[in-house]
Parts: structure tokens; sequence; C-alpha cells
């Protein structure tokens, strides 16, 4: 009977929802959906089964959100199954049979996984059954084609801003070793994409709120595998334009970026999307000063909170930024070491500004002004 | 601008760049002098990469990592003429599934064999290797205090001089051993070498395994110096443009080597360009645009000279 009424309350609120729009940032369209089924209870445990599409102990994503998701459960607030499927291509099949069987079970009142991989996968079982819900992280390939999916973004260009506030502030600092007096940073993006670029907007303008004569070193790789290419690029940014602290955002290109600054010891590193001070080498580790995060725990944290609130987001895509905790930097180990008082107040100072909505950092994704060719050149060594 | 583009890091990055398409190109030169094209260079040069990168960790010593890297390039090379030449498959087809396997095949065994990389869009072994697992560089007494010279030459990964020094040794392989006669005339006309005894089949494999020796210098340097561990996909490429250097070069060692260097010189170029502030988007294809004007250049001067003779051929018969 529970299970029925459960089915019913699901079936009116994707009724519902499918008349939603697509896109949908958070503070928007708290009014649009407030027609959650859970909202009357609020003592309601959800039952949650988290499958990951590869294995536990990645100190990235798949660890993030089993964080998120294990402080949910000791809070009581959901009954978590963790289903570890692998990562192996021979383990793919597996996914969606996985996925079709916790659907099919109909024990689960959500289903939540993550990345890249998952979508295809999901998009079939998710269209097959209307009545089940599911959460995606990290991934907008099918945002709001499903009545029931919800797909969970991060803004880069709030995790840029601190970024770039960082590196701004430290370029400077020449009591640190290994950084000159010019004020200049780096930047090694993959493509010249708007996703990219979103990081790219966040961290130039961050660093010109610190220093109005910033000068930023853009480089594209054009690929996100060739480290040795990346390793070309920041040698030459090192050693040509005299950057100190360079940030990589080009998947496993932009470790590149790290070897050049580690061999020519003149420059540092920052990471993105997990702590990358985790994930490199000890020699990378120890020039890596920071990261910017990727927070899937805190924004499947959030994810309940909405519900608990009565705010469900099915069928759209949701962008969490720094208000929402969706998005942030590494400020333990490095980060603690290297930078000063006047940095972490500048950057708190900026949390503030940006959680407050005071401070808006723009955005590149669904630009057409051409905003980020003005900025960089504007900041251009 | 000049000043400031050519400058003793340029030259420096241009030998640096160059020398894993060097190993490729002169792998690709003697395949091809012994009829054998090896397409599969580019996969052969991840395979070697992963397992030189991994070796060097759990052995802890880059000799043996580099050792395992050519006895892998040679095995994958070999296994490619067993099915090319005993099983009769297309030449071709099997160097593009090789060149799969370098791709899917890599990630699937450092899946496997570290179980690392769960989860990752990306794979890599960055997180295992260190500065100290990899191949060291050679400052060279003497050279390395001449000016502007010695910046430029000095300081290199010991394999950066390995690949010059085998392009030597290779051109002394092709034209001053009776083997090198063997895969020349093999390459040339395989009825006629193994009219005089001459085992066609066993010259092919040599050259294929050499071809498979210099892709495994190829890829330990990609992994063991150039980069800090294997990364799924990290040869992007330089194995294909090897063959177009191997065909810019005519096929002959030195001039091979010359067309590596002018794709090395175009990648270092387009580099320091963009430190000067040009859009990426605009330099980054320079240095396959410098190839595909290579390859124009080329194929005209051999149409001339081609033409050259024909004209000249029929001046003779004219003249009889």
């Amino acid at each position: 009977m529970k299970k029925f009424a459960a089915l019913l309350l699901a079936l009116v609120m994707a009724l519902s929802l499918a008349a939603c729009g697509n896109q949908n940032t958070p503070a928007a369209s708290g009014s649009a959906s407030g027609s959650g089924s859970a909202g009357g209870e609020d003592t309601k445990v959800y039952n949650v089964v988290y499958l990951v599409n590869g294995n536990l102990g990645d100190k990235s994503f798949f660890d993030s959100a089993k964080a998120g998701l294990d402080q949910l459960e000791a809070d009581g607030r959901i009954t978590l199954r963790t289903i570890e499927m692998g990562g192996l291509d021979e383990d793919k099949p597996g996914w969606l049979s996985t996925l079709y069987e916790v659907s099919d079970s109909q024990e689960y009142d959500i289903i939540i996984c993550g990345t890249y991989q998952m979508p295809d996968f999901l998009k079939e079982v998710a269209d097959k059954h209307p009545d089940q819900k599911y959460v995606i992280f990290d991934d907008n390939s099918y945002a709001g084609e499903s009545a029931n999916v919800m797909n969970i973004t991060y803004k880069q260009n709030d995790m840029g801003y601190l970024m770039g506030i960082f590196a701004a502030t430290l370029t400077t600092d020449t009591s640190i070793e290994r950084i000159n007096e010019d004020a200049v940073i780096g930047f090694v993006g993959g493509i010249d994409s708007p996703v990219i670029n979103d990081f790219l907007i966040g961290y130039i303008e961050g660093a010109l709120s610190v220093n109005p004569d910033i000068k930023v070193d853009v480089r594209y790789t054009n690929t996100y595998v060739d480290t040795a290419i990346a390793k070309e690029y920041g040698l030459s940014m090192i050693n040509d334009n005299h950057c100190d602290l360079i940030w990589g955002v080009a998947g496993n290109s932009g470790n590149g970026a790290a070897e050049a600054a580690f061999e020519t010891g003149k420059a540092y590193f920052l990471g993105v999307d997990s702590d990358q001070e985790l994930t490199l080498s000890s020699d990378l580790a120890a020039i890596t000063l920071t990261s910017g995060l990727k927070n899937i725990g805190n924004s499947l944290i959030w994810f309940f909170d909405e519900m608990d609130a009565g705010r469900t987001y099915f069928g759209q895509e949701v962008s969490l930024g720094l208000a929402e905790g969706g998005v942030g930097i590494v400020t333990d180990k490095n980060f603690a070491t290297y930078a000063s008082d006047d940095c972490k107040a500048a950057i708190t100072a900026a949390e503030d500004a940006i959680k407050a909505g005071t401070l808006i950092v723009d955005t590149a994704i669904d630009d057409n002004t051409n905003k980020v060719v003005e900025l960089c050149d504007a900041v251009r060594p | 601008m000049l000043q400031l583009i050519f400058t003793t890091d340029f030259f420096f990055s241009i030998l640096r760049i160059t020398a894993p398409i060097l190993f490729a190109t002169l792998g690709a030169v003697v395949g091809e002098k012994a009829g054998v094209s090896n397409i599969g260079l580019e996969g052969t040069m991840m395979v070697a990469a992963l397992f030189g990168s991994l070796t060097t960790y759990w052995s802890g010593s880059w000799a043996v990592g580099l050792i395992v890297a050519l006895f892998c390039g040679v095995l994958v090379s070999l296994l490619m003429g067993f099915f090319a030449f005993n099983l009769k498959t297309d030449i071709i087809l099997t160097g593009i599934a090789v060149n799969m396997i370098g791709s899917g095949g890599t990630l699937f065994l450092v899946k496997v064999i570290t179980q690392q990389t769960e989860g990752k869009a990306l794979a890599s072994t960055t997180s295992l290797i260190t500065a100290a697992h990899q191949i060291p560089s050679w400052n060279i007494p003497l050279i390395k205090d001449i000016p502007v010279l010695g910046p430029i030459l000095s300081g290199h990964c010991i394999l950066t001089y390995v690949a010059f020094l085998l392009v030597f040794l290779t051109w002394v392989l092709l034209y001053r051993t009776p083997l090198g006669l063997n895969i020349r005339s093999v390459g040339e006309n395989p009825n006629a070498a193994s009219s005089v005894g001459v085992s066609v089949l066993k010259i092919k494999y040599i050259a294929i395994g050499f071809s498979g020796l210099m892709a495994g210098f190829g890829g330990a340097f990609m992994s063991m110096y150039y980069s800090m561990g294997w990364s799924l996909d990290m040869v992007a490429g330089r194995g294909f443009i090897a063959l177009a250097a191997q065909a810019m070069g005519a096929g002959e060692p030195v001039g091979s080597m010359l067309s590596a260097l002018v794709f090395g010189f175009a990648q270092a170029f387009s580099i320091k360009v963009s430190s000067r502030g040009i859009d990426s988007n605009l330099v980054t294809p320079i240095p396959y645009l410098v190839t595909i004007l290579g390859l124009v250049v080329f194929a005209l001067v051999i149409r001339h000279r081609v033409k050259k003779q024909h004209s000249a051929s029929a001046l003779e018969k004219a003249a009889k």
C-alpha cells in the first residue's frame, strides 16, 4: 500500500514536472517546481541506492559522492546501499543490467549515479521506468529529456574565481620560493570551448579583483591526452612569460603543465575537479598548491536538503555553485602552508560575497558577447 | 619578435620534440625499405610506453624499464608480422588493429594491473611515477660550456642522443651491411631476392622487429622522459607523423631525420608563437600544415624528376 502511494505520488510529480523548463538555476526554480511529494513529511527517510560505475577509492568523484551520502545516512536521513559496478570495459554491460535491476525492484526512492559514462545507460532505463527517480551528477548529456532524471552540474566560474584570487595573490609574493616578481599567472586549457572558458572567465575575473594589472597567459592544448604538448606549453609559459602559477584545466594534458613546473623548478601547479594533491605522484603533489573542487558529496546533501524542503528538480539540469557548496577549493595541505592570511581573507570574502549574491561571476556558457576573448586580450602578457 | 622566438631553449625544444618522432621515423624507414608498411607504430609506442613506465615503477630502475619497453615494442611488432606474413592478413588492417590495442588495450591493461584508474575519464599512471623513475638527462662535459651551442646540445635526455646516433647506425645498417642489402632487395623485388636464396620471410621479420625496437625507444621516451608515466593516448599521433616524415624523406634515414626535424621545428615554432599571444586555434595546425606542405613539395619534386627521366629516355630513343 505504501509503495502504491509512493508510486502514485511520484507519478503526479512526474506529470507536474513535465511542464517545467529544461535548465534552471536553483534560485530561479524554487517556485516553479515546488510540487514535491515528500514536502509534507519532513521525517521521510529516503531509500537510496548509489551506483558506482567503477570502484570506490578513486580519491575523486566516487569517494566524494560516497562521503556525502555516508553523512546523510549517519544523520538518519537516508538508508544507503552502494553498489560498486567496476570500471572495466567488461563491467559495462553490468552497469546497464544493474540499473535495470535496481529500477525493476522498485525498492528505492532515489537512484544516484554519475560521470560522463552513465547518461546513455541511464536514459534507456529511465525512459522505461517513468515512476523511478534518478539523479546523475557531473553530466548534462540528456538534461531535461527525461522527466524523472535530475542532472547536477557544477559552476566552474565560481571555482575559477577563487582560483584566480589565490593565484593572483601568490604570484607577487616573492618571499615564497620559486615565485618571481612578475604578476603573471598561467592557464592551460584543453579546448577553446564554453566549458573550459567558464573556468577561465572566473579565473581571470578573480585575478583581476586582486590585482587590476595582472597578466594571464592563456594557452589551449587542443587535446586532453597529449601530456607532452602541455608540458611544452608549460615550459614556454614559464620561460618566456615568467608564469609562476599555472592552472591546468585540460584532463590528463594538464598534468604536463605540472611536470613543466616541476622540471624547471620555477613554478607551481594548480589542480582541477578533485584534490590533485592526492592523485598526483609525490613529486608533483609537492608543487600542487591547491585544486579547484567539484564537491559531489555536498551537492548530494544539498539535493536532499531541497527534497526535505519540498523542492525537486527532476527533469531539469541544476547547476550548483559556491552558494550550494557545489564547488570550492582545497584549503588544507599545501594551501594552508603557502597561502598568506591576506590571501585566505580575500578568498573567504569572495566566497561570502558570491554566496550572498552580491558578487556574480560571469559565465562563458551560453554567452554570445565574446566576453572571454575580450578579457583574454586585456590581460595578455 | 624574432629575437624572442629564436632563443636557445627554442632550439633545445626542437630536438626534444623531434626525438620521439625520429625514433618512429627510423622504424618506418627500415620497415618501408623491406616493403613492410608498419602503420602500427603509434599503437606499438603506446604499449611500450605503458610497460616501460610500469616496469620502472616496479623495479625502481629506468634501465630495466627501458629494456622491457624495447622488448614490448619488438614483441608487438613481431606479432603484427605473424598476422601479416604467416596468416596473410592485410598489413594495413593489422596495423590499424595494433593502433586500437595501443589505445583501448593499454587502458584495459592498466586498469587490470594497477586498479588505480577507476572512474577517471582519462586513465594514467601519473600517481605512481616520480622523477626518480625517469630516464636521466646528460650534461655533456666541455660542450655544455660552449656559448649558444652548449645550452642547445647539452642537457638532453640520453635517449635524445640515442635517437640521432641511431640515424647514423640505421644508415650503416642499410647501406654498409649484408643484412641491409638483403632488406633493400626484399623491399625492391622479393622474387629476385628469394631466387638468390634470401629468406624473404626472415628479412621481413627482422625489418618489422627493428621498427618495433624503434617504436619501443619512442614509447619509452614518451612515458619515461617526456611525461611522468603513461597516460591514455599519450603518443597522440606521433607515430603517424613519423610515417609522413618517412615519406617526406624519400625513405632515407638522413632525409627522414631532416623531415622529422622540420616537424619538430614547426611544433616548437607554434608553441613559441603562442607565447606572443597568437590565438592557439591558429598555431595548433602549424605542424600539420607543414607536414602537408612538405608532402606536396616532395610529390612535386618526384614528379619533376620522373618527367625529366621520361623525357631523357625519350630523347635517347629518338637519337637512336
